[in-house]
């Protein structure tokens, strides 16, 4: 059921290394990320991207800067790392600090860049793909072609929401790609007892275009989600694609998963490791070099470890710091003596 | 210069009078186009602003309100009906979870103005899925303004502020005051959002009522023995708390009626302010008149059983002294 591993490199030299450094540059921010949760430092849940790395990198690579990117679905981190959010940001966002991205309101869950045209995540799984569609509205209106991309795992395409958003896009043939990363299990429910044969199936009635495809090839990612964006931009509307990837790691840090094939996951792991996949691909093809892989890998380190340092050093923010951000005070025309 | 309009052409007036004055707000929901809403609430406006700006969606709460947060965070501000109030449930997460919650999550960087507006209330024998007074449901989620209107006035003045205010504001007219008239200005004005209105001035008694129970706690003032000062709160969330308690430090006594369910309902919120904090300006302990903890029943005796009469409110005023 898998596509066979293309083994040649289809793209150019530089863009090959970007991406292997991307998903790299995931791994190892979330390794230091379990470790500093098993340590006590990190408040909250953690859910890790492990498998993910080639659908994460791909489509950010397919992205432009004021793409937005709604994300959905539990493997989030990678995603927030592709939409180029700076490691420090998230990382003091994580352990919940004045220095994090949404200056510790949001958390592992709920990173977002306004600026950087990351909208976040509803994280009640299954929510954000309506907001995705408004963002497409917002953009056709002001005449941009800037197109949404947004995400969500096989679990969410069962809520309404989910097939509502396909509704909306599709009546008014808004600029949406919908990215469904399909890891075979809804935390411990497996996707596979879903009936469509593909989960991309569900935007066939809506007459968009749909691609099932090996998510764990990031350059294949790239390529698709890359046409899937153009045709938006173009004004050809939405795109159902499912990104096949596999679950490397538990639902959540602390999960014992055990309701796993122990068989099936060592398979997995052998087989579908994204990162391990394209870093084997490059070293055959002569793109890069073991000890150039060596000095990337050392310089992502150095990189997650400042990132490591930021968080630390950011101060925890002063209680009242919870009652920022409710309202937009004055409300209109509030103290204006009318 | 003053004229009488309606309260659906008010609300009318408010929108087309915003898609005018700035090309970021666009209005859609279901059936604002040709048909013009349930009420007569959109009634010319796609004619006049085209399809572009005025757009009829597809028969779900969930895009409805999904799409308008969306719309919002990414630059434009959208106006979205729900048909009824009571569909705010339909659209459970988008209007509890998602929208109050986006801006705050986000350290304040996602902006989301936006307004929803849904007719409410009881009266029109709609049964208990179409009556619904839901500001209490919204009041208890930080994050949404929630705006009530009583007349043509209030309809337009708050509407247009809600459009332009830049959180995300549920508007909530008043289904059986849709045919009501009154005097709205010609010219241009807007209500200020988080500020109660002292409507009528009395020196006995405060009597805070917004929509429909403010025009019965009126009826119930002529008919007592006392002299009734009627605070409308206009905007329930966040609270204008300051200018109900000056009221009851002026007359010592209060009562609060509103259409919402009276457990858990606004009533005991608004009491519970006095009490907590202006207890000693209090002479007799405040009343509390709501919906009976029921549905709304649609048989016109078993509806107005259900809400607040003008006998109702009258009977509690007496009742406190």
């Amino acid at each position: 059921m898998w596509d066979r591993m293309t083994q040649n490199v289809s793209v150019d030299d530089d863009t090959a290394r970007d991406l292997l450094e991307e998903m790299l540059r995931i791994d190892i921010f979330e390794e230091e990320t379990k470790e500093r949760f098993g340590e006590g430092e990190i408040p909250g849940f953690v859910h890790l991207s492990g498998g993910h790395e080639g659908s994460h990198v791909g489509m950010g690579a397919a992205m432009r800067d004021d793409d937005w990117l709604a994300v959905g679905g539990a493997r989030l981190i990678g995603q927030y790392i592709a939409k180029g959010v700076p490691l420090p940001e998230i990382m003091a966002e994580l352990y919940g600090r004045v220095g994090g991205s949404n200056k510790g309101h949001g958390g592992q869950m709920h990173v977002s860049d306004v600026d950087r045209k990351l909208y976040g995540h509803a994280a009640t799984i299954g929510s954000g793909q309506n907001p995705a569609v408004g963002l497409g509205l917002a953009e056709e209106m002001k005449g941009t072609d800037n197109v949404v991309v947004t995400t969500i795992g096989d679990g969410g395409t069962s809520r309404g929401s989910f097939h509502t958003a396909l509704v909306f896009a599709a009546y008014w043939d808004l600029p949406v790609v919908f990215i469904i990363e399909n890891n075979e299990w809804a935390i411990s429910t497996p996707a596979e007892s879903l009936s469509p044969d593909h989960l991309s199936d569900y935007g066939i009635p809506h007459n968009m275009p749909t691609e099932s495809i090996d998510g764990s090839d990031v350059e294949k990612v790239y390529h698709t989600v890359s046409e899937a964006i153009e045709r938006a931009r173009d004004g050809e509307g939405p795109t159902v694609i499912e990104n096949r990837v596999v679950r490397l790691v538990p639902h959540f840090e602390g999960d014992k998963e055990t309701y796993r094939d122990e068989e099936a996951y060592e398979r997995a792991r052998e087989e579908k490791d994204p990162i391990e996949n394209y870093r084997e691909r490059l070293l055959e093809n002569g793109v890069i070099t073991e000890d150039e892989l060596d000095d990337m890998v050392a310089n992502i380190e150095a990189e997650v470890e400042e990132a490591i340092e930021f968080a630390r050093e950011s101060p925890e923010p002063e209680p009242e710091a919870a009652y920022d951000h409710v309202y937009k005070l004055p409300l209109y025309g509030q103290g204006d003596g009318q | 210069m003053t004229r009488e309009i309606t309260y659906v052409q008010a609300i009318a007036e408010a929108i087309d009078e915003e898609l005018e004055r700035d090309e970021e707000v666009i209005l859609f929901g279901e059936d604002v186009e040709e048909f013009g809403g349930n009420f007569g609430e959109t009634e010319g406006l796609y004619e006049k602003h085209g399809r572009n700006r005025v757009r009829n969606t597809p028969l779900s709460e969930i895009g409805i309100a999904g799409m308008a947060l969306g719309a919002a965070v990414g630059g434009i501000r959208p106006v979205a009906e729900l048909q009824f109030a009571d569909f705010a449930a339909t659209a459970g997460d988008e209007i509890f979870n998602q929208i109050p919650k986006q801006p705050y999550v986000s350290g304040g960087q996602i902006e989301a103005p936006l307004t929803i507006f849904a007719p409410s209330g009881a009266g029109i024998g709609a049964g208990a899925q179409h009556s619904q007074s839901v500001h209490s449901w919204l009041g208890n989620v930080p994050g949404w303004v929630v705006v009530t209107a009583t007349t043509p006035y209030d309809a337009k003045g708050l509407f247009k502020s809600a459009i332009r205010d830049d959180n995300p504001v549920f508007f909530l007219p008043h289904k059986m005051l849709s045919e009501t008239k009154g005097e709205v200005p010609e010219e241009e004005y807007t209500l200020p959002l988080g500020e109660a209105a002292v409507e009528e001035e009395g020196e006995d008694v405060t009597v805070v009522a917004t929509q429909l129970m403010f025009h019965r706690a009126k009826e119930a003032a002529a008919e007592v023995d006392a002299d009734v000062e009627i605070v409308n709160p206009r905007t329930f969330a966040p609270l204008d708390t300051e200018t109900i308690a000056e009221s009851v430090r002026k007359t010592g006594r209060l009562v609060v009626v509103d259409e919402t369910v009276e457990r858990y309902g606004t009533q005991g919120h608004i009491a519970n302010e006095i009490v907590e904090n202006d207890f000693f300006s209090l002479d007799a302990p405040p009343k509390t008149i709501g919906v009976k903890d029921i549905p709304i029943p649609l048989s016109p005796p078993l509806e107005q059983e259900a809400l607040p009469s003008a006998d109702r409110i009258a009977d509690g005023i007496e009742s406190l002294f």
